[in-house]
């Protein structure tokens, strides 16, 4: 009975340990969410004002519907341009490109399952195959999961910032949308979980590329009648010569969005999971306190038992 | 809309809004030239070069602020003038060794790129040379 009770008394110290290291990653996961959805609160600004000016000036591509002819229409531009037209002209396509955004580690609850699970299903739907499939794989278990399957992984990347800022990912980002430019893929789909609330998060598959109507416009015509938005602007240089530099930007943007929703969402299954590790560990310690207190309680009774009885005898 | 004697200029990036101040004119240096943007202008909208907005800091006579920005381009209407850019720096908030450093590394990607005919890098190198001398020209002013 003794050394059970040592041994009890080792996995409740052993389990107080762990409980103080989930306790405080919970804690660490908290603040980089609150961090980051500030941070977030900031890029919805950007977000918006270049959402809406897109959309005014997409509109008249859109719905002169030059976005639907096909790319045999559309004379091939010189390569070495950067292209931001292009991204409103749908091609033929012969890849799809894949953003998967994972976590580099775990501890991080379904988070990661989720997406795979989801993606995979995404591709087995649309009747993609590993070889028209582009995988790029933002963060360490996507990348090593869809290697390991055979998938075409053009491109990854570990170790994207808690708080991703624009600034550090822009590298990254554009990397991203100049391989649409190199025909690496044809059109492009970032999935990710979505942040809904600190406890839930949705799966998401976005078409970023190209940009169609589906991505601006819907949303658009729907809006236009109560907002009244319609600045007759003038054009400096031209309408295409500034849809050439905001497209391209707008797509940074949209991928550069999804980084920073996929990454809330990170931290707050992280936070999540490490509560209800947290939580775990305390039950586990209650129940095991309970365990060495019935131990220690018999310990005693059987020593009364003895010593009385021994007294007994001398008696 | 009523007219007004100031316009708002606000300079937002995807890492926040990096300005915002009233004045009573602003000053943009589109790819095919400069405009100058003084209140109750018509709507606007610009692509802008890489290189500096200058807007007059209120109630003085010839004072600018200078705020460095990475392309993108400007909106302008109801006397309010949005800057969208990847990147924007107040002058004074600019960092001088960053920049210097990214400069040194843009001018050794490009001499590379020149010699290996690489046409997209030395693009890109270009930007970004672009980028950092234009940092370190505001700073120095």
């Amino acid at each position: 009975m003794g050394a059970s009770l040592q041994e009890v008394k080792r996995r409740i110290s052993s389990t107080k340990k762990t409980e103080q290291i989930t306790g405080a990653m919970q804690m660490v996961s908290t603040a980089k969410l609150s961090q980051i959805q500030r941070h977030t609160t900031s890029y919805q600004v950007y977000a918006n004002k270049i959402r809406s000016v897109i959309t005014h000036l997409a509109q008249s591509h859109l719905l002169d519907g030059k976005v639907v002819s096909d790319s045999a229409s559309t004379p091939k531009k010189d390569k070495n341009q950067v292209s931001g037209l292009d991204m409103l002209t749908k091609r033929n396509v012969k890849h799809t490109g894949i953003v998967v955004i994972t976590s580099d580690r775990g501890l991080v609850g379904s988070y990661n399952s989720n997406v795979i699970k989801q993606t995979m299903e995404l591709i087995k739907n649309a009747g993609h195959t590993a070889d028209d499939t582009v995988i790029i794989a933002l963060g360490g278990t996507g990348a090593d999961f869809f290697k390991k399957r055979g998938y075409n992984v053009a491109f990854e990347y570990r170790g994207i910032d808690d708080i991703p800022k624009f600034r550090d990912t822009q590298q990254l980002v554009k990397k991203i949308v100049g391989m649409y430019d190199d025909e690496t893929y044809d059109e492009l789909f970032v999935c990710y979980n979505h942040f809904v609330n600190s406890l839930t998060s949705e799966f998401r598959a976005e078409q970023m590329l190209p940009i169609s109507a589906i991505n601006i416009g819907s949303d658009n015509l729907a809006q236009k009648p109560e907002e009244g938005y319609a600045p007759v602007y003038e054009m400096e240089p031209s309408q295409d010569a500034i849809l050439e530099v905001v497209l391209p930007q707008y797509a940074e943007s949209l991928v550069y969005g999804a980084i920073l929703d996929a990454k809330t969402s990170e931290h707050a299954s992280s936070s999540t999971a490490m509560k209800s590790a947290t939580d775990n560990a305390k039950d586990i310690i209650s129940s095991l306190e309970l365990q060495f207190n019935r131990a220690r309680q018999s310990a005693i009774t059987t020593e009364i038992t003895e010593i009385t009885g021994a007294q007994a005898a001398l008696d | 809309m009523a007219e007004q004697s100031v316009l708002t200029v606000n300079i937002v990036t995807p890492d926040g809004s990096v300005y915002e101040e009233q004045t009573t004119m602003a000053i943009f240096k589109t790819t095919v030239g400069e405009i100058g943007v003084l209140p109750n202008h018509v709507p606007v909208l610009a692509s802008l070069q890489i290189d500096e907005v200058r807007v007059k800091i209120d109630g003085t006579d010839d004072k600018f602020e200078e705020i460095a920005v990475s392309g993108g381009f400007v909106e302008f209407s109801n006397n309010i003038a949005t800057v969208v850019a990847n990147s924007a720096e107040l002058k004074e908030n600019i960092d001088l060794e960053r920049a210097e450093r990214a400069r040194k590394r843009a001018e050794e990607k490009l001499a590379r790129a020149k010699q290996e005919h690489d046409v997209d890098t030395l693009r890109r190198a270009e930007v970004s040379l672009r980028r950092a001398v234009n940092r370190l020209n505001i700073s120095k002013h």
